[in-house]
């Protein structure tokens, strides 16, 4: 029974491992493909040590390193009367769209925030050319459907990524210096839903986190309704 | 009259605010056919009977509802509402509008409270039933005998201003929403339900329309209601007495709501015009409606008042109280792909009238309960097919008037097709 048990723990030991060699090969893949310096492994885990998926982190250069712009279109989607995804990330002054995939007009709205905007988005059609200059994150929702609930979190650094399946997210980053790395989801029970740390990077590198508190309830965007020919909004 | 030209006007003159504008339009509406088999009094309420069906005993194949609502919204949040609805049968012909209103629904703003409002002519918020398309009920073909009572004799031109405060801005799990109306045009209200009682359908008063009331002894010659008029006209107004309606709802999305109102037409009871009475009419009601389990939907309702009308001397001459409640399970069948098509719903109610006063020839009493289940089968996305049993035993003095059991049974299966567009 004990060599049983034994032999378990080392066949886990070793998958383990081979997991984070696996990971850590990947981000040095990551860092060479992109021809950059160097490789930040970020991993977040649960109280419980669980890995947490779908977890925005993201790297705040601190000695003034000059970054490259992120030039990529962020789209939101509305579909199925929610947003997906439901958390949307971006750069200041980075394109957004929104996409409307349903077949019924959103009202979309920001909820208390300096990004402050309103508009209706017919069915099947693209509200383009968002542009947001100031930093900070957006809680957005549906004037029309008030269970749709998603965040836009604006950032002013090209460094974001959110946590795969098994709670890594992986930096290639071309400037050395410090950066703040901070975690955010606006469900994880800490201040300002954030943790937050600093680190020095010359070499590749890895930095993990773990959640003091359980993630609350991520809402469900789901109408308590789902007959379709409802007469009110 | 002068109501709806000014609404006309409204409309119109909001057609050349679209120009300015952008707008979208939006079509909407039922056409639901029935095939009927009734066991009831020959005479129908709505036909000036006893029966508490809108069809009377026998086989009937009839219109039990075609509606159409139009929308017109702006950006800015405002919009302008008409319902218009049609109901075909041997006995029953009618064409014209339910509802009109302009309503305005605000953005929340940062701390998380949102403002909407309604003018015009509308449904007080009360029914959990009828949310489809033109004050159709979404579950069942009849509506419960509440929502009948409302359908048939409540309607307010009004305003109504509602404040909702969203949870999720504020770090709750509910929503909480207060709305208050002021309204005219609902002072004859109650009238019907005295006369005929509590009654089971899906038929709607249209606005301005006149309903026939059935024959007691007090309506003849030398009785206390000789000046009262053969048809009551649920929607005028008498005194220009403005009345009011307050609700307060707790929403727990996901989850459920609870809601509890009270209405109050502040009618002069005292008061005659052209043979229709002010009827002070109030009650207080409660709903919820609770998601148990996947597919498992809890409703219920009850509504519980009081109703006086009097002689020009300030006599009674009706004062009834009257309560009706129910409970309804409706499940949506989901454990294999074939089955979500289906849906059943099962209602059990529960009514009375009490008669306060001591008016000769005109006992209101009533007594009784309901059943109701209804399966329906989706059959295409806008085509429903629906089999429904309604069952109501009562106790109502006032049938033996017109020589028909006091204790009455009375039945009907119906068979829909409803097409939603």
């Amino acid at each position: 029974m004990d060599i049983f048990l034994n032999s378990k723990t080392f066949i886990l030991a070793l998958s383990l491992l081979f997991t984070a060699l696996a990971q850590a090969s990947t981000c040095n893949k990551v860092a060479a493909e992109k021809k950059q310096l160097m490789c930040l492994q970020v991993s977040v885990h649960s109280h419980t040590d669980k890995a947490l998926s779908g977890m925005v982190v993201y790297l705040e250069p601190l000695d003034g390193q000059v970054l490259t712009k992120n030039t990529n279109t962020l789209t939101i989607a509305q579909h199925n009367k929610s947003f997906e995804p439901y958390l949307s990330v971006s750069q200041i002054n980075q394109q957004v769209n929104f996409e409307n995939q349903d077949d019924i007009t959103h009202h979309i709205y920001s909820a208390g925030s300096d990004n402050k905007f309103s508009f209706k988005i017919r069915a099947g059609k693209t509200s383009a050319n968002l542009l947001f200059e100031k930093p900070g994150e957006i809680a957005m929702g549906c004037n029309i459907h008030d269970w749709m609930s998603g965040y836009l979190l604006l950032l002013n650094t090209p460094y974001f990524a959110k946590t795969n399946a098994q709670g890594f997210a992986d930096f290639a980053v071309s400037e050395q210096g410090s950066y703040r790395v901070v975690v955010w989801h606006p469900q994880m029970q800490a201040a300002n839903n954030r943790m937050v740390l600093t680190k020095q990077l010359t070499s590749n590198d890895k930095v993990s986190f773990t959640l003091d508190k359980a993630m609350q309830a991520i809402p469900k965007q789901e109408s308590d309704d789902d007959f379709d020919f409802l007469s009110d909004y | 009259m002068k109501h709806v030209i000014g609404i006309l006007i409204t409309a119109v003159s909001l057609f050349y605010v679209n120009a300015l504008y952008s707008a979208e339009y939006a079509l909407h509406g039922i056409v639901d056919i029935r095939a009927s088999r009734v066991d009831s009094a020959n005479q129908s309420y709505l036909d000036g009977g006893q029966g508490k069906f809108a069809l009377a005993d026998g086989q009937h194949l009839a219109v039990a509802q075609a509606g159409a609502q139009l929308a017109v919204e702006w950006d800015n949040g405002l919009s302008a509402h008409g319902v218009i609805n049609g109901f075909y049968s041997a006995d029953d012909n009618a064409l014209g509008f339910t509802e009109a209103y302009l309503k305005y629904r605000g953005l929340p703003n940062s701390a998380g409270y949102r403002v909407q409002s309604r003018l015009g002519i509308f449904y007080p918020e009360i029914s959990l039933e009828n949310n489809a398309y033109a004050w159709a009920s979404k579950d069942t073909l009849n509506s419960s005998m509440i929502n009948s009572w409302i359908g048939e004799e409540i309607r307010v031109l009004g305003s109504e201003f509602k404040v909702t405060r969203l949870g999720r801005m504020n770090n709750d799990a509910f929503d909480l929403s207060l709305s208050a109306s002021a309204f005219v045009n609902n002072d004859p209200a109650g009238a019907l339900l005295a006369w005929h009682g509590w009654t089971s359908s899906s038929r709607q008063t249209l606005w301005t329309e006149k309903q026939p009331l059935p024959w007691f002894p007090a309506r003849g010659a030398g009785g206390a209601l000789e000046g009262q008029a053969a048809q009551s006209d649920p929607f005028l107004e008498i005194d220009h007495k403005v009345g009011y309606h307050l609700r307060a709802e707790w929403l727990l999305p996901g989850k459920g709501e609870v809601s509890f109102g009270y209405y109050n037409n502040r009618a002069t009871p005292y008061k005659v015009v052209n043979g229709q009475y002010g009827w002070q009419t109030q009650f207080y009601h409660l709903a919820a409606k609770w998601r148990l389990m996947k597919g498992l939907t809890l409703t219920a309702q009850y509504l519980n008042g009081n109703t006086l009308m009097q002689s020009e001397l300030k006599q009674d001459i009706v004062n009834n109280d009257y309560a009706s409640g129910f409970v309804s399970l409706s499940y949506q069948w989901q454990a294999k792909r074939w089955q979500k098509k289906h849906s059943t719903t099962l209602r059990l109610e529960d009514f009375s009238v009490t008669d306060n006063d001591n008016t000769l020839g005109d006992n209101n009493n009533e007594d009784g309960h309901a059943v109701t289940l209804n399966h329906s089968y989706r059959l295409a996305k806008q085509w429903f097919f629906s089999a429904e049993v309604n069952y109501i035993d009562s106790h109502r003095p006032a049938r033996d008037y017109t020589h028909q059991s006091i204790d009455l049974v009375e039945k009907k299966l119906q068979l829909a097709v409803r097409y939603f567009y």
